[in-house]
């Protein structure tokens, strides 16, 4: 379970977020929405506590970040990152056993039970094949899932995921998103993630947190928060809202 | 490109069959370059004969002391250049290029005009200062610029080359190198040597930097994933930093006061090596130490024997294999990153 | 306008257009830029008519007087120029080329004299000599350096020659090779170059080589200090230098300077290679004890 209260935070170009609170219970998938520029990277780095906010705090499990030592943070929550970095040729599978090095000793070498779950982790995202190619000999899709399985690796309680669609086209967007789904309700892992797709959240997500400007527009369930009018305002775009006739989602539709 | 050494995943059992297989070619090689020279000489004679023999002289007194000296020089040199690639994320640094051996070496000299005696130990913990302060320097540089170029550190390495050796022809100037050295020596690298005892002592600063750095050899893995990316996974980053820098410094600080500055060894070797057995660094740490240190026995072996009776300065056999090849390593990177 | 046009003139006359022609007479302003011609002019009596010196020019006494217009290896062409000579006289040097030419452009006299070996020697104090317009004194320099020469080779006659290494740098080992005035002062003074053969001038070598060539005795004329040579050889007892212990220092620069004092170099170089058997000249060397 994790929480955000009043978080503000300012770069050195200006602040970026101010006075943002959300809560996550286990189980719960809640999506982070908004234009671009509107702090939901910073909002994510905030809650993994690679930054530390100017005002407010984060806590994980009632407790601080800052109460954890670094690898029990490691071993409780995981972060799939939008941009990998790619100097050197790791494969798939060692990306992937690098997941479990929180729970692993000084030098890190996994026992059986750890290959075990990396590789389970790789077969749910459907990158099994590819474990024995270097990262870099990948498609961007391939890519995004094996840090998704990286993060399943680490068999967190909380999962925070920074827009992991971006190159997949439909089928892998939705594979991603049952997986997290299925994670957020069988496993009881808290998810918070951060998307684009405003269609993909109403489906999946639980809640949905919209931002825009560093502070929260609106936040509750999709057919609440996804209000045309609402929508256009923080899009500065006009949009439609109507519902899908096969879920009862709400749909939202940019107009000309 | 998949090598069948490499493996899938790095197990303790590879790891030790790899370093030992490494292990063995520099045995190998050190035996193998203790009988080559510019003077023939026969081992039998030199086993047989007593004090007398020069055949023994040679051997035990001015052959197997310098390829000792190559393969602790040598194995500190690629040791901390496959940490110092791993921790600044760039296939092109090597402690030479980044000026870190140039810092050494100003440093050294500064001990040795200062009035240290050439064989005391100040005169390496002055070259691990010096190195300290340039790795200190140059990774400021490289962070200033954030995740953007590697390439902008690599201009403040040549910046710092020059600068140092600006330094230690003014040094060379003033002094009349009476205690310093030649200039020669130190911009060109001379691994003669008779003293069993320094090389050893130069042994014991290497062993620890490389045992220091392999305790950090995972962190170095995860760093890969980017600074917060470790972070995330569990590393203290600032931590790791920290000591891949100190150990890095002890191994070129030894190195560099020992033999002057040679460099590419920590290009080249970690380089080739990452090709052949991957990038995870508990391998490559180890391996990059075995395999600079063959390296440079074989270099070395060269520098004294192709202008025979003549010997070249090692650094020019050094230079000579890595400048090309670090070109080469140059365009692809920048082809790439325009890519 | 016409001052302009003045001013202009004397800008392109200043300008070095054709060289202005050689005054009549001997040169009365000299310049000298390397070290070994300061102490040959000296030597011819002329010392007198030096005007500028390179800053390496420390002998004799007297020469701490004349001004310095530069370095031995990178002459100041400004600083010559304005000591007005007559005469400037250049050796060779890795990288005082461009600013001899310099000077040579600027219309100024530039006698080029080479300072390798003992024969560039005989023909360097003639040249000289003559250019100053005083040949007898450079003949009679000639001769008493030549008769001192001879001297020490023939008292040296009946002795056997010695194996000899001379030493310049430590580490790397650098050592004088054949082709050299040193190497030829080497055999005047009773020794044979072990490494005479080696290819270059001053070559590098191994520890190695030194126990194949086995010198009797190793002349150490670097600059380091007293012990590092027999530090440096210590551990290589089959060498014969070693192991009797003649391992000499040569301090005397006389030695790397093809100049009036090669004589008492060799006198001091075989009192280093035979001590004693030359009757005391006053050399500067020093022997380890014993």
């Amino acid at each position: 379970m994790i929480e955000a209260e009043r978080l503000s935070f300012a770069y050195d170009r200006g602040p970026v977020l101010a006075d943002v609170s959300l809560t996550v219970a286990a189980g719960e998938l809640v999506g982070v929405i908004g234009p671009n520029g509107g702090g939901k990277t910073t909002l994510v780095r905030l809650l993994s506590g690679v930054l530390a906010p100017d005002a407010g705090v984060v806590r994980l499990d009632g407790r601080p970040l800052a109460a954890y030592r670094r690898r029990d943070l490691a071993r409780r929550l995981a972060v799939v990152p939008q941009d990998p970095t790619l100097e050197f040729p790791f494969t798939a599978l060692e990306v992937v056993l690098m997941g479990r090095a929180p729970h692993l000793a000084a030098l890190g070498f996994p026992r059986a039970g750890d290959v075990e779950i990396a590789r389970v982790a790789m077969a749910r995202l459907g990158v099994a094949e590819v474990e024995d190619r270097p990262l870099d000999h990948l498609s961007g899709g391939e890519r995004q899932r094996v840090l998704l399985a990286r993060a399943l690796a680490q068999e967190p309680a909380v999962l925070l995921l920074d827009e992991p669609t971006t190159h997949l086209d439909l089928r892998h967007q939705v594979g991603i998103y049952d997986v997290v789904h299925e994670l957020a309700r069988a496993r009881g892992v808290a998810v918070v993630s951060v998307l684009h797709d405003l269609n993909l959240a109403a489906l999946y997500c639980d809640r949905l947190l919209l931002l825009a400007g560093g502070r929260v527009v609106r936040q509750g369930p999709p057919a609440e928060v996804l209000d045309a009018g609402t929508l256009s305002v923080a899009y500065a775009t006009d949009v439609q809202v109507t519902v899908n006739p096969v879920t009862g989602a709400p749909v939202v539709l940019p107009t000309r | 490109m998949r090598i069948s050494a490499r493996g899938t995943y790095l197990t303790p059992a590879r790891l030790a069959w790899m370093t030992a297989a490494l292990a063995a070619v520099l045995g190998l090689s050190l035996v193998g370059a203790a009988l080559l020279g510019p003077v023939h000489v026969s081992l039998a004679r030199a086993l047989a004969g007593g004090d007398a023999s020069p055949d023994r002289v040679i051997l035990f007194r001015t052959r197997l002391p310098r390829v000792l000296l190559a393969s602790v020089v040598g194995g500190s040199l690629g040791a901390s250049g496959a940490a110092l690639q791993g921790l600044l994320g760039n296939p092109l640094a090597c402690p030479h290029v980044l000026g870190i051996s140039g810092g050494a070496a100003v440093a050294g000299v500064v001990a040795l005009v200062a009035g240290a005696d050439a064989v005391s130990p100040l005169v390496p913990l002055a070259a691990f200062c010096g190195a300290l302060a340039s790795i200190a320097i140059v990774s400021g540089a490289a962070r200033a610029r954030g995740r953007t170029t590697p390439h902008a550190v690599l201009l403040v390495g040549v910046v710092f080359n020059a600068l140092a050796a600006a330094v230690l022809m003014l040094v060379n100037a003033l002094v009349s190198y009476t205690q310093a050295q030649g200039v020669l020596f130190w911009m060109m690298g001379s691994l003669s040597t008779q003293s069993y005892g320094l090389i050893a002592g130069s042994a014991v600063y290497s062993v620890v930097g490389l045992g220091w750095l392999v305790l950090h050899a995972h962190d170095l893995n995860l760093l890969t994933a980017g600074e917060e990316g470790a972070q995330q996974l569990g590393v203290d980053v600032e931590r790791t930093r920290r000591s891949v820098f100190v150990a890095s410094s002890l191994l070129v600080g030894a190195a560099v006061s020992m033999s002057g500055m040679i460099g590419f060894v920590g290009l080249i070797v970690p380089h080739l090596l990452r090709l052949i057995l991957g990038p995870d660094h508990r391998l490559l740490l180890p391996a990059s130490f075995l395999g600079g240190a063959a390296f440079l026995v074989w270099a070395d072996t060269i520098a004294r024997t192709v202008l025979a009776p003549a010997e070249l300065p090692v650094g020019v056999v050094t230079a000579l294999a890595g400048g090309p090849f670090f070109i080469f390593l140059l365009r692809r990177s920048l082809r790439r990153s325009v890519a | 306008m016409s001052r302009h046009a003045l001013v202009l003139a004397l800008l392109v006359a200043g300008c070095g257009g054709a060289p202005t022609p050689p005054p009549a007479g001997p040169p009365a302003r000299v310049v000298s830029l390397a070290p070994s011609a300061t102490e040959i002019v000296y030597a011819l009596g002329a010392g007198a008519r030096l005007v500028g010196v390179c800053g390496q020019c420390d002998r004799p006494a007297e020469v701490a007087q004349v001004p310095r217009v530069g370095g031995y290896l990178a002459p100041s062409v400004e600083a010559t120029l304005a000591v007005r000579p007559d005469l400037v006289i250049a050796v060779p040097s890795p990288g005082n080329r461009e600013a001899v030419r310099a000077i040579e452009r600027a219309g100024v006299r530039v006698l080029v004299v080479r300072d390798r070996t003992l024969g560039d020697l005989w023909d360097s104090i003639p040249a000289l000599a003559g250019a100053l317009g005083i040949p007898e004194a450079g003949d009679g320099l000639v001769t008493d350096l030549r008769q001192r020469l001879d001297g020490v080779r023939a008292r040296l006659a009946g002795v056997t020659p010695r194996r000899v290494l001379v030493v310049v740098d430590h580490n790397p080992l650098v050592v004088v090779g054949g082709g050299t005035l040193q190497d030829e002062l080497i055999t005047i003074a009773g020794g044979t170059n072990v490494v005479r053969d080696v290819g270059s001038a001053w070559p590098t070598i191994t520890l190695e080589l030194v126990v194949a060539r086995a010198p009797e005795v190793i002349v150490d004329a670097g600059m380091g200090d007293e012990g590092s040579a027999r530090g440096l050889f210590a551990g290589l007892t089959t060498v014969p230098a070693v192991r009797d212990g003649r391992i000499v220092r040569l301090r005397d620069d006389a030695f790397f300077r093809a100049g009036p004092r090669v004589a008492d170099a060799a006198v001091a170089l075989a009192d280093a290679i035979h001590p004693g058997v030359l009757a005391p000249e006053g050399a500067s060397r020093e022997a380890p004890p014993g």
